[in-house]
């Protein structure tokens, strides 16, 4: 059933430019470095001695912008295809549980966050790669650096996704993700506890992958209430 | 009798206001079902109900005798339905879209051209739904309430939008179902002429409550014409009715026949006409569903 679900979601998708934006994110977040890069690379290869390193962290200072930003809107698009002409109540009156309705749109916005973050990887390698940055690639980091931002982003899927399926109109959602995007931009500046830091992966641990084991646990627990509160409503 | 449908004190409110209230619906198998009402009467609240789009606030539903609470799945199975509005993608193709109730409902791929040339959209297939007009829009609903065959049909306003062929080939198309198919259709209107052609059950719902449910014969008594006519001595020629055993009622500037055929009427007249009162005019008049429901409604409260 939740397979079929997620095969007729993706159909759904289709010409509404999502899959344009999953290219557009991790390229434009590697686009930004290129012009960094491009404008004074004598200077940026000063700073550290380990300049792969230091490639990394500079694109990882918009990455977490990137994903949030592209969190909103796609669990804001996947609402309203469904809101637009109120469908909802005609996939809920098929022979499907609301529960796997909720989990086929939570599983397809994970799919196209996570094809960025493998796009995002081949990028950030590939202009890397041409930038002379040393011999030694540090692969490891890259994967760090690429995939660990989308598990510690998933309590903010999770959050949005609730808000804009439950929500008649989707300006609340955008509103709260607004907010959002501001948070992770100012990341350095909040407390650890507050859910838009983790896909900056810093930490008082200096562990990153402690934002992602957090994002994936306190995900899963915003999945499941969102999941509870849309089964408990009426369709719309 | 086995009930493909059966809701029991079935009641939904929304705060204090009962939008359903009570509400016993039975439909037999093979049915065509009329839920007749006026706008805001509750039809549609019901309707969500019995697909589990809502909850009851109190009572129950059970669709081919089975209870919706506890096997809501099972029972969509073999339930098509079409509320309110249509609802579709309007970025997809009317193909596009059936497509995707088709991946759920796990039926042939062949269903889809089926159903698109039962409501006569095969011609535009390929088109994207946005430039649809309403009427077809409504057709597209059609189909995809008719994707899987199912066993119950539930239509909530269907020919809204359709112009007047397109309500004659729905009508047809509805009618053929239950032969053909062994459907059980239920539709919602707040026309008694729209279903009234195609309807073997009717029931009528008001302020929530259901005021009438019965087979259309006995519904087709209620929305018999009434014949009124004008005397020169109103009055007097209701007294000389009633005195000679015939049954009148007397209106503000005319006469009312309760004739239940045509020779009555003829008799009514010819007295009247014999006793010396002069006849200015003789006319039917086509009682409104408005008329009928508040007739229903004052029954209610009398009985
Ligand atoms: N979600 C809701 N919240 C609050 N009130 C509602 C809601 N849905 C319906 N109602 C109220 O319930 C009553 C019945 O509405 P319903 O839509 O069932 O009527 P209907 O018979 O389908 O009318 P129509 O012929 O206009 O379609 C109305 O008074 C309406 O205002
Ligand atoms: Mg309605």
């Amino acid at each position: 059933m939740i397979l079929s679900l997620v095969k007729a979601d993706f159909l759904k998708i289709k010409r509404k430019g999502m899959w344009l934006l999953c290219l557009i994110g991790p390229f434009g977040v590697v686009a930004l470095q290129m012009v960094n890069y491009g404008v004074r690379k004598d200077y940026l290869f000063d700073q550290m001695d380990d300049r792969w390193l230091y490639y990394i962290l500079n694109i990882n200072t918009f990455t977490p912008l990137a994903i949030v930003l592209g969190i909103v809107i796609l669990t804001s698009f996947m609402a309203s295809i469904e809101d637009e002409t109120n469908a909802w109540k005609q996939l809920v009156a098929l022979p499907v549980s609301k529960r796997a309705v909720y989990l086929s749109k939570f599983t397809v916005v994970s799919c196209i966050v996570f094809l960025s973050s493998v796009l995002l990887f081949l990028f950030m390698l590939g202009y890397g790669l041409t930038l002379g940055l040393g011999a030694d690639i540090p692969y490891l980091r890259i994967i760090e650096y690429s995939f660990l931002p989308f598990f510690a982003a998933l309590p903010v899927l999770g959050l949005q996704l609730w808000v804009a399926s439950v929500s008649k109109n989707q300006a609340i959602p955008v509103t709260l993700g607004a907010v959002g995007v501001i948070l992770a931009y100012s990341a350095p500046l909040l407390p650890d506890w507050v859910i838009w830091k983790w896909p900056a992966l810093s930490n008082d641990w200096d562990h990153s992958y402690i934002n992602a084991l957090l994002g994936i646990g306190f995900g899963l627990v915003l999945y499941v209430l969102g999941m509870i509160d849309f089964k408990r409503r009426d369709v719309k | 009798m086995e009930y493909i449908v059966e809701t029991k004190h079935l009641t939904k409110s929304f705060g204090k206001e009962k939008a359903v209230s009570n509400l016993e619906m039975k439909i037999p198998k093979g049915e065509i079902y009329g839920f007749l009402g006026p706008n805001g009467a509750g039809k549609t609240t019901t309707i969500r109900m019995l697909l589990g789009l809502m909850r009851p606030t109190s009572g129950s539903v059970q669709l081919f005798g089975k209870d919706m609470k506890n096997n809501r799945i099972e029972i969509l199975k073999n339930v098509g339905s079409l509320v309110e509005n249509p609802s579709y993608y309007p970025h997809l193709t009317a193909k596009e879209n059936l497509e995707a109730s088709r991946k759920i409902l796990n039926v042939p791929k062949k269903r889809i051209d089926e159903v698109l040339q039962q409501v006569r959209l095969h011609g535009v297939a390929n088109k994207k739904v946005k430039g649809y007009s309403l009427g077809m829009k409504q057709r597209l609903g059609i189909a995809a309430a008719m994707l899987h065959q199912p066993e119950l049909l539930i239509l909530d306003e269907p020919t809204n939008g359709l112009d007047p062929s397109g309500i004659i080939e729905m009508r047809q198309l509805i009618q053929s179902l239950p032969k053909e198919y062994g459907m059980t259709v239920l539709i919602s209107s707040h026309l008694l002429s729209e279903i009234d052609q195609m309807a073997t059950r009717v029931g009528v719902v008001s302020k929530g409550k259901m005021i009438f449910q019965d087979s259309i014969e006995t519904m087709r008594k209620f929305a018999q014409a009434s014949i009124q006519v004008k005397v020169n001595d109103n009055e007097a020629a209701w007294r000389s009715l009633l005195a000679n055993g015939q049954k009148a009622d007397l209106g503000e500037e005319s006469v009312t026949l309760q004739a239940e055929d045509d020779e009555q009427v003829a008799a009514s007249i010819r007295y009247l006409v014999q006793q010396g009162f002069s006849i200015y005019r003789v006319q039917e008049e086509k009682r409104s569903l408005e008329n009928i429901f508040l007739e229903m409604t004052k029954e209610e409260q009398a009985g």
